[in-house]
């Protein structure tokens, strides 16, 4: 019997969703199939309290590849990204430190604390963008191996060096310190002001466990410019109808190229013979056959559950042991009666439709890390804070809100593991520590909702409750990400390949691995 | 302005002045001289050797403060300097972990003897460490012919530099598959994750991991640590995880040898020579101004001091970059090591240290890895850690001339002591005994008794190292080792081949590659590259 699929992908989140639209788009029949009643992976958009809508997971997007947008034409399935209009951090001192849109405005608030910072902000921006340049090629290249001597590794080595050679030595040797520096002291060359080296430093730390002075973190700070880079949105959007409708255009896509997405759809294994994939079974039993199986997942259940161990080398089964997760990071999503009151900006103003920061300072986000580092919740946690019906009405019934709040860190292997009465003190602190800056918020809870890395874990099965499947450490990044020798999204399983974020280039709503993956699997199929 | 003497090479009585006459200015003088040129040697000190200087710190007691890892002199540098007969002390030197007061880990340099040590911990540690060790000495040995030739740059690398490139990228192909990987993902990975991955047993991890710190203001959680863990490898014998073999003759033999070859080969030595500033004219160096007015000219100048003394203090700023002297100026230095020194009455007794021969070796007191970890807290808040990393050794066991009268003396590293305290605190006497003291309890607790052996204490905080060391900050690394400030990216981007923008300017010292511990490397390398760039005249043929 003929399958009815050339492709299955296992998975429907973000990225096996774009590498089923791209196959799909090519002539392959392919199904999806995601184990939760909803597509989108840790992209998703729920209804947790009755009119109140959440981006339960993830809160905003930038780093979408504009490639994928343009080429799966999603704006006509539904993706519209609305700009986030500001981030503002609070001060200890009643003050603040705001980022607008504007770039004047931005200025004038900045010169208000360092008439230095303002002046270099400028150039350092300027500089960003230039290595935002001298990163994307990279982002969309296959990683080659290098310990190969094959053509194909030899030509994808020469074309990196290259890149590196027609860089020059100035931005060559700026990138190297974006890679290999902390956050921290990559902004100290730059920035005197406490507030805004913090508030910078903190996008370097978002789902990793690393603190703004662990070197390596220096490197996340380019995501943030990744987004502009690309003209289509600023910095930081937010999705109409949350990010499960980022994850819904795809979808609409794919189904648009003929993919069928089965929810409800848990896969218990891939199915191998002779050291092939041949199709998959569900739980339950059914099996589908098809000659090519993609697994979404990270590469902990993509090699340790979905097939098994004896199936693989040994050295690959040791490397994803290895393989780092650490979940660091918790989300609180609360549905508000009305809208918090600021004491540094108080009453409605332009601020409640961007992010609130609560980054005062390096030392407090080092103190929040040094917490996790031995197992504890952060006390004083760093928060990055949106309120979705602010900028889009509809995710809260009229005159009251939704306050989506993530949180670091919340380390996955906490003293004495995760319990409700953990949870609750973990959502407790968060809220005790807004409310420091937000004194009426306490009043307005409606309802709210604490995920810990476990209930990440459990809710969306990324091992540790890690967002970005594997953390973005330098060892685990490019041709290292998520194996050395299987950074190509190949496996040893000839027919299963991998397609999640936890190959490259990872992270972060960017859709990028499941693009690479499916060109792949044309290209080794043609 | 002012200077209007007109100098010309043929004029001078020196075609090259080296400042500093550690290991790198001797070496850096003696290639210098030996290729014809007429070398003035420049120390500030009274005696030579610089980091591996030994001094007389009580009456009739004399110690290395810096020297508890003598370091690795580089094949070719041997040569050149004629030390390839300078005995290393051979006898095994464990390194030693307190488990728990009366019970140490203690780590023979024979594989099968430390595996048999940790058999009592953990069979499977026991028998993955072997393989472990190995592994370790195979990547130094790479980064230890990485650190003999100038680092590959990008832009900088021309067609000459295509064999020693050529001979790197066949090595580095030689290591194998899987140890090609393992070299890329170790340098950036932090000696913590390095160790989980391999070890079960906590003492084990905890004395390995000390490595990954040394002298480097991030705890053994930090990224990067795996690669300082290697770099303290380079050059020691198989079996080794901390420093490298004393040598025979006392702490003091490398640099009376080092001397030697430097006065064979014709250099001129002056000590209590402190240079206060380089004179530039036209862009090219033409000599220094020392301490007393003195000015003495020459057609070039190699400074083995650090890289921003050299060029911020020294140089006049008309002749720089701003943003070169920017990047000179964000260098981490980052002392947070103090040494405290104890002239000892007689030998501290440490029961359930495996004999008092392990204490000639290396004794830590810090048994885990965590312990490390919240030791550095403390640094990166610009605090003393409460309770500090301390680790020990007792040379007189190996060099009894150290100490008069069959005494002893036992020298202690103690991180971290951060060179800038928060709120700029002082490192003033009171502080630095209190850690002392720290430091004093620590050994008592494993060593009941000790205090009552000692006779005199002499504490160094960094602010002291700096003072009598000349080390910026205190610290021994000359800009840390952040991956960030090592090969190409030492002292700063884009001059990690120890030219500087002065034309006739170089840096030798331990603030360029290929970094500390690395015996005259850099001084050999700078003194290269200024004879491959013909400076300093053709000297007397």
């Amino acid at each position: 019997m003929t399958p009815r699929y050339d492709v299955i992908v296992v998975g429907g989140g973000h990225n096996g969703l774009v590498a089923a639209a791209y196959l799909a788009r090519a002539g392959r029949k392919t199904l999806v199939l995601e184990r939760r009643h909803l597509v989108g992976g840790a992209a998703v958009t729920e209804e947790i309290f009755p009119g109140f809508k959440f981006t339960v997971f993830s809160y905003v997007v930038s780093l979408l590849r504009p490639e994928i947008i343009r080429d799966l034409d999603l704006p006509a399935h539904g993706l519209q990204i609305l700009p986030l209009e500001s981030t503002v951090t609070p001060l200890d001192n009643g003050d603040y430190l705001a980022g607008w849109a504007d770039p004047d405005e931005t200025r004038r608030e900045l010169c208000r604390h360092s008439p230095r910072d303002a002046d270099a902000a400028a150039v350092f921006g300027r500089l960003m963008h230039h290595m935002a340049m001298a990163v994307k090629p990279i982002l969309g290249m296959v990683p080659p191996d290098l310990t190969s001597l094959s053509p194909r590794d030899l030509a994808g080595l020469l074309k990196l060096g290259g890149h590196f050679r027609s860089l020059g030595p100035e931005r060559f040797h700026a990138l190297h310190k974006l890679m290999t520096m902390s956050s921290a002291d990559y902004l100290d060359e730059w920035f005197e002001f406490g507030p805004l080296k913090a508030t910078k430093s903190a996008s370097g730390i978002i789902g990793t466990f690393l603190g703004p002075r662990s070197p390596g973190s220096a490197y996340v700070l380019l995501h943030h410019y990744m987004g502009e880079l690309d003209g289509a949105f600023r910095a930081w959007g937010f999705q109409k109808g949350g990010t499960g409708g980022i994850s819904e255009s795809i979808a609409g896509a794919a189904r648009a190229h003929g993919v069928t997405i089965r929810e409800n759809a848990a896969v218990e294994r891939v199915l191998v013979k002779n050291g092939r994939a041949t199709g998959v079974v569900l739980e339950g039993g059914e099996e589908i056959p098809a000659s090519i199986v993609v697994s979404g997942l990270d590469p902990r259940l993509t090699f340790e559950r979905l097939v098994e161990p004896r199936e693989l080398p040994d050295d690959l089964v040791d490397a994803v042991r290895r393989f780092k997760f650490r979940g660091s990071s918790g989300k609180v999503n609360l549905a508000l009666a009305g809208l918090p009151d600021f004491t540094c900006m108080p009453g409605e103003g332009p601020h409640l439709r961007g992010a609130i920061s609560i980054s005062p300072s390096v030392e407090y986000l080092e103190r929040a890390y040094d917490d996790a580092k031995y197992g504890e919740f952060s006390r004083h946690p760093y928060m990055d804070i949106v309120l979705p019906s602010m900028i889009d009405p509809n995710m809260a019934p009229p005159g009251k809100h939704v306050m989506s709040i993530f949180v670091q860190y919340a380390p996955y292997d906490l003293n004495g593991g995760w319990t409700d009465a953990k949870r609750e003190a973990f959502g407790d602190a968060v809220i005790d520590t807004v409310s420091r800056y937000a004194p009426n918020l306490k009043s307005l809870i409606l309802h709210r909702q604490v995920l810990t890395p476990a209930d990440i874990e459990r809710m969306t099965g990324l091992s540790e409750g890690n967002i970005f499947q594997g953390e973005l450490a330098l060892q685990q990044l490019f041709f290292l990400r998520p194996l050395p020798k299987w950074a190509n999204y190949r496996t040893p399983i000839r027919g299963y390949w991998q397609c999640g974020a936890g190959t490259h280039p990872g992270g972060g709503i960017m859709g990028a691995s499941g693009r690479l993956a499916a060109l792949e699997i044309l290209k080794a199929g043609s | 302005m002012s200077e209007r003497v007109s100098s010309t090479g043929s004029a001078n009585a020196y075609d090259v002045i080296v400042i500093g006459a550690g290991a790198n200015g001797l070496a850096a003088a003696t290639r210098l001289a030996q290729a014809g040129r007429r070398v003035l040697l420049l120390e500030r000190a009274d005696a030579l050797g610089g980091q591996g200087a030994v001094l007389e710190f009580a009456p009739g007691f004399r110690a290395a403060p810096l020297g508890i890892d003598p370091g690795w002199v580089p094949p070719a540098v041997a040569r050149s300097l004629g030390l390839e007969s300078l005995a290393t002390d051979t006898s095994d030197a464990p390194l030693s972990v307190a488990v728990a007061p009366g019970s140490f880990l203690t780590l023979s340099r024979d594989a099968g003897r430390a595996a048999e040590a940790i058999r009592a911990h953990s069979a499977k540690d026991a028998a993955a460490w072997p393989a472990f060790t190995a592994r370790l000495h195979r990547l130094a040995d790479f980064l230890g012919a990485l650190y003999q030739t100038p680092s590959p740059d990008v832009g900088l690398t021309s067609m000459a530099d295509l064999p020693a490139l050529a001979r790197l990228a066949l090595k580095y192909r030689g290591l194998g598959p899987r140890d090609m990987i393992e070299f890329l993902r170790i340098l950036p990975s932090s000696v913590w994750d390095l160790l989980d991955d391999a070890f079960e047993s906590t003492p084990l991890k905890g004395a390995v991991a000390a490595g990954g710190i040394q002298d480097y203001r991030q705890g053994p959680r930090s990224g990067g640590t795996g690669y300082v863990l290697l770099h303290h490898l380079v050059g020691a014998p198989a079996g080794m995880v901390r420093g490298r073999l004393p040598w025979a003759g006392g702490p003091g033999a490398f640099t009376a040898a080092a001397e030697a070859a430097a006065r064979r080969a014709g250099v001129t030595i002056r000590t209590g020579a402190a240079v206060t500033r380089i004179v530039v004219r036209d862009d090219a160096a033409t000599g220094v101004v020392l301490a007393n007015g003195e000015e003495i000219s020459a057609g070039a100048v190699l400074s083995t001091a650090d890289a921003t003394r050299t060029l911020l203090e020294w140089v006049d700023p008309v002749w720089l970059d701003p943003e070169f002297m920017h990047a000179v100026a964000n260098i981490r230095y980052r002392g947070c090591t103090a040494v405290v020194l104890y002239a000892l009455e007689a030998l501290p007794s440490v029961p359930g240290l495996a004999s008092p021969e392990a204490l000639a070796g290396l004794v830590s007191l810090t048994p885990s890895v965590r312990a490390l970890e919240k030791a550095a807290d403390a640094a990166k808040f610009g605090e003393i850690s409460e309770h500090p990393h301390v680790e020990i050794t007792v040379p007189t066991l190996r060099a009894a001339g150290l100490a008069d009268g069959g005494k002893h003396v036992l020298v202690a590293r103690v991180q971290y002591a951060p060179y800038a305290l928060r709120d700029g605190a002082a490192w003033d006497a009171a502080r630095r005994d209190a850690l002392a003291d720290r430091v004093s309890a620590a050994i008592e607790a494993v060593a009941p008794g000790f205090g009552g052996r000692v006779r005199h204490r002499v504490a160094l905080s960094p602010r002291d190292l700096e003072e009598r060391f000349g080390l910026r900050e205190g610290a021994p690394s000359g800009g840390e080792l952040g991956l960030d400030q090592i090969l190409f990216m030492r002292p700063v981007a884009g001059w990690g081949r120890h030219a500087t923008p002065i034309r006739g300017l170089y840096l030798g010292g331990v603030s360029a590659h290929p970094g500390p511990g690395i015996l005259g490397g850099a001084g050999w390398l700078a003194a290269n590259r200024l004879l491959e760039d013909g400076r300093g005249g053709k000297g007397r043929s």
